[in-house]
């Protein structure tokens, strides 16, 4: 094989394109349009990159059961090594001109951490007085790995403490440090601004909230990355039983959602799993209407879990409280139809995929269409990242529920509709 | 480089291929054993509906010069690496050759009515879900269904397997189809309803105010088929009573199975399949479209049943990542990256087994493409005569790294981790940012892939006064290399063999795997790495430097 070494691109500009969302979808997105020698300015609202899937933990059991959370650990580390790709962290889109080449603003809240200093430490977070108000990131890729919460920070309150920035070896915090808006302009846009996990104090029946042994399936996923096993909150010891509800939020007609998550049986599963692989003692059942698929070879997964996991086809109207710390859920038995009523240590909410809240904004400002339960709507039944607007795409969650291979497929697809869109506006190849 | 590719398949999806790769100023070769392009596929509801746009883009496909439409033809041999394979395609009698720079596989699944696994005979009244969507391809009016009056019309869908969304979503557009003409009832016996698609919850409530009934059942229902008398007998666990229906037509589900090319493909190519025999081995690394072999991409119902719409998704993906691999005919690469001592290589093609990416061929010694080769190390480590060494990780390179981690001072004993550098050491330093307490006597060397650790690495680590050595891989399933993760474990089994014989405790040599966001796990492998070696005191290799 003959291969010439010689590159033989200068560096020509491809473009310039604006990325809202620093989710798995809009890393995607970003890393394939730079590798397509793009400039990409990636904005996103929160202190960290990485989305809701950085949060996620590994749920590998003697095997990797292909959450594809890693993916999200890999793309990250790639994205901020990759100079084409400018991150605006802790911003939001405010103002998009509304014709061909998009001039924008951007509002910049303080970031207050100098991620050049910053050496992790984590002096703030171990002496801060304000519980919440320093919080870490979720990967050592998340740069700065520190950030303020202006909403915590009794600073920001009542300016009574500095202590952070008096007690930073590096001289890395700066509390007063002003918010601010930057002026910039793209030749395409995508929106990857992710969704909302249904909050679960909307089903007041379950009294989320109430009994601490009660929690979210995302907040399973962060104590498992955290702790690496799984406790009941209210005793922090390992529970003997519990159970998953799933499509909590999800295919739910009366509140709007009318829609499968897409994602819930299977992180249910694959959690239980890991989890039983850990600690083999704890008995799980899965309380659902319809096990929907995940992944390659379905068939096989399900059918090993059955082995490990009861799979209880009852969704339960109310959790009473039990003895002690319980939860007590009821259903049916499917044999006689007589009525248990089942005590569980630890009860997870598989809460759904709901529309993002900046959704109804970004539409608006944008000029793009809503769906029907608020996700932004494609505009061709076979490219779900189009819209009615030449120049702007959709990629990831924001578009409607789906899991992360499908969004770094989806985003893929998005940078490769943007590339052809760059093309066609430059009159130059791709 | 190689500017042309092959398509395998002339479905929907290799067209789509065919042309966006024209379109992007390369060659495209399509080529399908059948002997006319557009797959057959009516069952896919983005097909039917999608009519103009698909006649559109099958006239371009017909009228791009850059493409190259062979039928009746199938694919014999492939041989070289990424960017200039060559390939053999035999059309009828005739063989002939070509080459080109990447290939796609896109072939359709291949549907299988599931009539015999629910024990039932052909017949008038039976017919499988594609035989029922052609029925209902005819006008309302001239629809002819067997039996006479009023149509009770049964679907089993979901019982003898797992099904899917696209197999879910024909059973529901099919029964809301019947449910909407007059005088038909349609009912549907599933266990569960698969949803997990945009639209089809939706889809599915429309179908039940319509009238369609579902019932929802664990097992297969009891079916007599008595000439053209079916029974059904099923207990309904939110009746709580045995339910009898005596259908007039019973439909039966069809699976999806993969293309009946696919296993041959498979092996032509040298790339692996998931335990269905879908191409594309069941890994995250490869995700969406990627294999086990560079330049070679497998995309939509060729890796996983799908519908058209991810099916086009999978073709934009695969022409990102054949833009990226070909770009303009050119790519720059590092011809450092590994290097082969053709004085010591003895041309045992151990290496050329051995590696998954299939990136070594051989002409009077072994030689390793640069653009195939992903810097495993794999072969390596397996060379017999140590001819292979990968840049910035040669055996001296890490015999360096291993003395040099012995030198430094520590409080505990010393512990040397090989890191595969996708997961291990990923974590180790997450470890380190969160500020988590790894053993003092922790040393860790970063490695392309656990699958690059030898034996004599190991050993070595022991020799330099390592108490104990971690070898820390990806899980299984999870190897980026696809089995680096397991030569890894059969060298560390090998090594404790070798301890044993040296009088070491074999607990002193772990074999563990990991990923890269689990920094609590590797500190509590590396603690109870300290733990174990706390209760065994100094090895006796270090005991024996003492005295």
């Amino acid at each position: 094989m003959t291969l010439n070494v010689k590159e033989n691109l200068p560096n020509r500009r491809a473009g310039k394109v604006l990325v809202i969302g620093g989710g798995i979808a809009g890393l995607t997105v970003a890393w394939e349009l730079a590798r397509l020698d793009a400039d990409v300015d990636l904005v996103e609202k929160s202190s960290f990159l990485g989305g809701y899937a950085i949060q996620f933990c590994c749920k590998a059991a003697d095997e990797c059961q292909k959450c594809g959370a890693c993916s999200v650990e890999k793309r990250l580390l790639e994205v901020i090594q990759e100079p084409r790709i400018t991150v605006h962290l802790k911003s939001e889109l405010k103002e998009v001109s509304p014709n061909g080449r998009f001039l924008y603003t951007i509002s910049q809240h303080p970031l207050c951490v100098d991620p050049q200093r910053c050496t992790n430490c984590g002096l703030c977070l171990e002496k801060c007085p304000a519980p919440g108000a320093i919080v870490r990131g979720y990967s050592k890729n998340n740069a700065p790995l520190y950030a303020v919460d202006e909403t915590k920070c009794l600073y920001f309150r009542d300016g009574s403490c500095r202590l952070c920035q008096k007690l930073c070896p590096e001289k890395a915090i700066d509390l007063n440090q002003e918010g601010h808006h930057v002026s910039k302009e793209a030749d395409a846009v995508v929106v990857a601004s992710g969704f909302q996990a249904f909050d679960p104090v909307n089903r007041p029946r379950y009294g989320y909230g109430i009994n601490r042994n009660l929690i979210t399936a995302l907040d399973l996923e962060r104590m498992l990355r955290e702790k690496g096993e799984v406790v009941r909150p209210s005793d922090n010891k390992p529970p003997e039983r519990m159970a998953f509800i799933q499509c909590v939020g999800s295919r739910d007609h009366q509140r709007r959602h009318g829609f499968c998550s897409q994602v819930c049986c299977g992180y249910a599963m694959r959690m239980a799993e890991a989890l039983h692989c850990r600690r083999p003692e704890i008995e799980i059942a899965i309380f659902y209407m319809d096990i929907q698929n995940c992944g390659k070879n379905f068939s096989r997964f399900y059918e090993r879990c059955k082995h490990h996991i009861r799979f209880v086809r009852f969704m339960p109207g109310d959790i009473f409280q039990g003895q002690g710390d319980q939860l007590v859920l009821c259903h049916a038995n499917e044999q006689d139809g007589h009525a248990i009523r089942e005590p569980f240590d630890l009860v997870v909410l598989s809460v759904g995929i709901m529309p993002g809240a900046s959704n109804i904004g970004l539409a608006h400002m944008l000029n793009i269409d809503l769906d029907k339960h608020g996700f932004l709507a494609s505009a061709d039944s076979l490219d779900d990242t189009s819209t009615s607007r030449p120049g702007i795409f959709l990629a990831g969650t924001a578009q409607g529920p789906k899991d992360i291979a499908d969004s770094m497929a989806q985003a893929g697809r998005a940078a490769r509709k943007v590339a052809h869109y760059l093309q066609t506006i430059h009159g130059s190849n791709e | 480089m190689n500017t042309s590719a092959l398509v395998l398949g002339g479905g929907w999806t290799g067209i789509k291929a065919a042309c966006e790769l024209a379109d992007l100023g390369y060659r495209a070769i399509l080529v399908d054993d059948g002997t006319r392009l557009g797959g057959e596929a009516p069952f896919d509801h983005y097909v039917s509906s999608n009519g103009d746009k698909l006649s559109t883009l099958s006239d371009s496909v017909h009228a791009h010069e850059a493409v190259e439409t062979l039928l009746s033809t199938r694919l014999v041999s492939l041989t070289g690496v990424a960017g200039d394979f060559r390939i053999r395609l035999q059309q009828h009698d005739q063989v002939f050759e070509r080459s080109v720079g990447a290939v796609i596989v896109a072939l359709e699944a291949d549907p299988a009515s599931l009539a015999g696994e629910y024990g039932l005979q052909r017949a008038a009244n039976v017919l499988s879900q594609s035989e029922i969507e052609v029925a209902l391809a005819a006008p309302r009016q001239d629809r002819k269904m067997p039996g006479d009056g009023f149509k009770d019309i049964v679907f089993v869908v979901g019982l003898h397997e797992e099904e899917n969304p696209l197999i879910m979503e024909r059973t529901i557009r099919s029964a809301l189809e019947i449910q909407l003409s007059q005088g038909f009832q349609a009912t549907v016996l599933v266990n569960n309803v698969k949803l997990a698609e945009k639209g089809l919850e939706a889809l599915y409530k429309r179908s039940r105010e319509t009238g369609v009934l579902y019932f929802k059942l664990r097992d297969k229902p009891q079916i007599t088929q008595d000439g053209s008398n079916l029974r059904i007998n099923f207990l309904d666990t939110v009746l709580r009573r045995d339910v009898k229906l005596t259908p007039d037509v019973l439909v039966v589900e069809e699976a999806f199975r993969p293309h009946p090319e696919a296993a041959r493909l498979a092996q032509v190519l040298g790339i692996d399949t998931d335990s269905e025999g879908f191409l594309q081995p069941d890994n995250v690394h490869f995700l969406p479209v990627r294999t086990n072999r560079e330049g070679i991409y497998v995309i939509a119902s060729a890796r996983q049943p799908c519908n058209l719409m991810h099916g086009w998704t999978d073709v934009e993906n695969a022409v990102l990542e054949i833009r990226q691999l070909l770009g303009k005919g050119k790519k720059r690469v590092s011809a450092e990256k590994v290097k082969v001592n053709r004085g010591k290589c003895t041309l045992c093609l151990t290496c050329v087994r051995v590696c998954p990416h299939n990136a070594i061929s051989w002409d009077n010694r072994a030689v390793i493409s640069t653009v195939a080769c992903q810097g495993c190390g794999i072969c390596a480590s397996e060379c017999p005569m140590d001819a292979i060494q990968l840049a910035d990780y040669s055996d001296d390179q890490i015999e360096a790294r291993i003395l040099d981690a012995m030198d430094k001072e520590a409080d505990g004993p010393r512990i040397v981790a090989f890191c595969c550098q996708n997961s291990a050491h990923e974590a180790a330093q997450m470890a380190q940012a969160f500020q988590m307490s790894a053993p003092d006597g922790l040393q860790t060397i970063k490695v392309p892939c656990a699958g690059k650790v030898d034996v004599d690495h190991i050993l070595k680590a022991f020799r330099a006064g390592a108490e104990g050595v971690l070898v820390l891989a990806c899980h299984k399933d999870n190897c980026k290399s696809q089995q680096g993760n397991t030569f890894a474990g059969w060298r560390v089994e090998d090594a404790r063999r070798l301890l044993a014989e040296i009088g070491l405790e074999e607990e002193r040599l772990v074999f563990a795997t990991i990923a890269s966001n689990m920094p609590v796990e590797f500190v509590k492998i590396t603690r109870e790495m300290e733990d174990k070696l706390n209760q065994l005191g100094p090895s006796r290799i270090r005991r024996q430097a003492a005295a």
